[in-house]
């Protein structure tokens, strides 16, 4: 009797492992973010690009910690100050069979720019293209006006089609699949709007093949319904765990969490434009006050002083964020190392209160989205307790972000919360849309919501977007930093982190710039 | 329910001796059991909120008594500084549940019976105009109170929220507009029967000023209905405040409402921590009930056509 339902045992163990091999060549994943459309030069959005790298390739790629890496082109170097010379990689095919060659870079380059309805468009990344030479079917030169290190960082961005397949192409023939052809690792079967794509693998790609023969990619975009599609087992794999379920999902035997610091930094920007006075700022008896405090560096150096990341990263964002001092996280190009946030000392914030004339402080209203980055209106509340508690009275305000964004954009708030994601993975970005003198033509400080200004930093940015030696150029983009960093041009206050989850059994290679992949997902190795 | 009990009961009292309308309606009101119970705890929640300065152990709107340190705190547990418990836990901000639904009791109460009472003021006089004025002008009131009507009352708060932007005085705004058509389309109703009788006739007769005919013999003959509105839109104008703070629109979320409270804890619902949500929700029960409980009897002693 026992023997028998020993050997039944045994069966029901092997079938289990049976069905978990036959199980594990399809991958049925769930993301929060909806695909708006296949074509990869018609929407720059992260849920797109990250569809996009399912099915096509970039001439250069970013690894998971957003460092450059090759993709079909092996590598690229300077010839002169304005031209760079790539090499193509040999022996790559389109799904379709044809060869990818340099003729298919030309093509691409051409047609980016005039995808038509773009409602965000890939442009950006060709405009400083002024033109393009074929120097043999794996050899390309792009010529740029003057310098332009950037160049590769850009090409990341812009995934190749091929000449022939894709010559009259529609952004309606790549979503009903006709010309959703690539030389990525993963061919296309089908997409339906708003609820899922259909992926097989594809088994001639040129690098490392996934470990899925199909991916079912599927769009949930409510997070209660995500969870719990997951605990429910419809899933096997979500992305933008949110942050109140976490510690549910970390406590789940059956569930392990994948986590990385991604490149979007959450911070405050304060009014640097207004010298007498500033719309939300006023004294203790609530009268407008003939100056304004934020121009004070010590005021501002006060203010970081008064809060306690490391509260709100643990408090607030349950360990989902890291405390920030600088725009991008440990690990980045052009971070400057060791250069850690303030460490949080009421006393010594209410001295320099004290110093710069304001020994009892003023009020303040803290403006922020509610809707926009995780636990917003959450995380100014918490800001508000901190500087109420040097003597700053802050009243906090929360409103949805169409409102806000519009707002803060009209230099309307005194102090206010924003995010920025460095997609480029390099200081470049938030110091030029940031912290940079606005221009409007030059489309510096485009995002520089507080009117921050200052020559010595502008001058050294410039340099560092001239500089093509990676070295060099990593040296300016730290020296900048430091330079709005002690001047307290913005006030950082935390990375977030990406969080996914899984069944336990697979294996995921957090990425930092958000991207969810089907290709960094795998079985996880036999222990 | 208790009419049939409040009759034989009041019937000895009356033959004893002349009693005045309050009188009866006092002792008519007594005999609900129920009536009284709701009317108790509502007179104790409304001292709650009203001394919730004084009794509450926090001030929850002060950000500099708050320490989000003290954040998600299970109900008995103590401050990280040792000077306080929070017998009912904290919320994500580390404010104190039992001082935050004091608070938002007050919060609650205002806007409820503000809104009620203005709104009441507005529509009462407008339904007084329309039954005595008659005509174009009734056709014109009516006509606006039918739209007003059509609306559902969530839809028109958020509408009108959407436009007005947010604030306590705001919320007072939008439910005052959502509300005064109840009040007016039910003093037309029995303004229309009163205005036929004698008493008016009468005082036409005496040539009174239009003003006092309204105001002084009109009016009083309208109040019962009025007042059995009014308590049955005070509970759903509390519950309407709840709900649009409940949906981000309604006070700042630095001073919370009841509802905003409720909102606050929702999304922990699945992580376990249910008192940021539970007890704001159970305090907003209690009121809702205990004045519907008040307003369905004072509803059956006030009505003549339930009268004996």
């Amino acid at each position: 009797m026992i023997g028998f339902a020993r050997a039944a045992g045994v069966a029901a163990i092997s079938t289990v492992v049976l069905a978990g091999a036959a199980q594990a060549q399809t991958l049925t994943m769930a993301v929060g973010a909806p695909v708006t459309s296949i074509d990869p030069h018609y929407h720059n959005l992260s849920p797109n690009n990250a569809m996009a790298d399912h099915i096509f390739d970039a001439l250069t790629a970013f690894d998971p910690r957003a460092r450059l890496t090759p993709g079909l082109a092996e590598s690229w170097t300077p010839v002169d100050d304005s031209t760079w010379e790539l090499r193509l990689r040999q022996g790559v095919r389109f799904h379709n069979g044809n060869d990818f060659t340099a003729e298919d870079v030309a093509f691409t380059l051409e047609r980016v720019p005039n995808v038509p309805n773009s409602p965000s468009s890939f442009a950006t990344f060709t405009r400083p293209i002024r033109s393009v030479e074929i120097v043999d079917p794996h050899t390309i030169r792009l010529r740029t006006d003057g310098p332009y290190p950037l160049l590769p960082t850009d090409l990341a961005s812009v995934r190749i089609l091929d000449r022939e397949t894709h010559q009259n192409a529609t952004t309606e023939d790549f979503n009903a699949g006709r010309a959703a052809i690539g030389t990525g690792p993963f061919r296309f079967v089908a997409y339906r709007p708003g609820d899922r794509v259909e992926l097989e693998r594809n088994d001639a790609y040129w690098g490392q093949k996934p470990a899925w023969q199909r991916v079912s990619y599927r769009i949930i975009t409510n997070n209660a319904a995500r969870t719990a599609a997951l605990l429910a087992g419809d899933v096997e794999f979500i992305d933008q765990v949110p942050t109140t379920d976490i510690e549910r999902l970390r406590g789940d035997q059956r569930l392990s969490i994948s986590e990385v610091v991604s490149l979007r930094v959450i911070y405050l920007a304060l009014d640097h434009m207004r010298e007498d006075g500033s719309p939300f700022v006023a004294d203790n008896d609530g009268r407008p006050m003939t100056r304004n405090p934020l121009k004070d560096l010590r005021v501002r150096q006060a203010l970081s002083m008064a809060i306690d990341r490391q509260a709100i990263v643990s408090r607030v964002m349950q360990d989902s964020a890291i405390p920030a001092g600088q725009f991008l996280p440990p690990g980045s190009y052009s971070r400057i190392p060791d250069y850690e946030p303030p460490r949080p000392d009421p006393e010594r914030a209410r001295r320099l209160l004290a110093e710069a004339g304001y020994p009892q402080g003023f009020r303040l209203t803290l403006h922020g989205p509610n809707d926009r980055y995780t636990n917003d209106a959450r995380i100014i509340q918490a800001i508000g307790q901190m500087w109420t508690r040097i003597g700053v009275r802050t009243t906090v305000e929360a409103q949805p972000w169409t409102t806000f964004i519009a707002r803060a954009g009209r230099q309307e708030f005194s102090a206010f919360l924003v995010g920025w994601g460095s997609a480029s993975g390099e200081a470049s970005s938030p110091l030029r849309a940031l912290v940079a003198s606005f221009d409007r033509e030059r489309g510096w400080g485009a995002s520089n919501r507080g009117r921050y200004s200052n020559p010595e930093l502008d001058r050294v940015l410039e340099a560092a977007l001239r500089e093509l030696d990676d070295e060099k150029r990593e040296k300016l983009l730290q020296e900048a930093t430091r330079i709005a960093m002690d001047d307290v041009a913005i006030i950082p206050i935390h990375n977030q982190k990406n969080v996914w989850a899984m069944r336990r059994g697979l294996e995921h290679t957090a990425r930092a710039d958000e991207l969810t992949r089907a290709q960094d997902v795998r079985p996880a190795a036999a222990r | 329910m208790s009419i049939t009990t409040a009759g034989p009961a009041a019937a000895p009292a009356a033959a004893a001796k002349v009693e005045t309308p309050f009188q009866r309606f006092v002792s008519e009101f007594a005999a609900s059991k129920l009536a009284l119970f709701g009317l108790a705890v509502f007179t104790m929640i409304a001292l709650i909120a009203i001394f919730a300065p004084w009794i509450a152990p926090q001030n929850p709107y002060d950000l500099a008594q708050l320490d989000i340190m003290d954040g998600r705190l299970e109900p008995g547990a103590r401050s990280g500084d040792g000077t306080m418990t929070y017998w009912l836990g904290t919320d994500d901000q580390g404010r104190d549940m039992l001082s935050g639904i004091m608070y938002g009791l007050r919060i609650s109460l205002t806007v409820g019976a503000g809104s009620a009472l203005i709104a009441c003021v507005v529509g009462a006089s407008l339904g007084l105009l329309a039954a005595y004025a008659g005509g174009r002008t009734d056709s014109a009131i009516m006509r606006l109170v039918d739209l007003q009507l059509s609306f559902p009352a969530i839809l028109a708060a958020l509408m009108i929220l959407a436009f007005l932007g947010k604030g306590i005085l705001n919320v007072v705004i939008a439910l005052v507009l959502v509300e005064w058509a109840y009040y007016a389309r039910t003093v037309r109703g029995s303004a229309l029967v009163e205005r036929r009788r004698e008493y008016i006739e009468a005082a036409h007769c005496l040539a009174l000023p239009t003003r006092r005919i309204i105001f002084r013999h009109l009016l009083p003959n309208c109040l019962p209905p009025l007042i059995v509105v009014m308590t049955m839109q005070v509970a759903r104008a509390i519950a309407l405040e709840a709900t649009l703070s409940f949906l981000g629109l309604g006070v700042p979320i630095t001073e919370p409402s009841l509802g905003l409270l409720i909102a606050n804890g929702y999304e922990y619902m699945l992580s376990g921590k249910y008192w940021i949500s539970f007890y704001p929700g159970i305090a907003l029960l209690i009121t809702i009930v205990s004045i519907n409980l008040v307003g369905d009897h004072l509803r059956d002693v006030l009505n003549p056509r339930l009268k004996k």
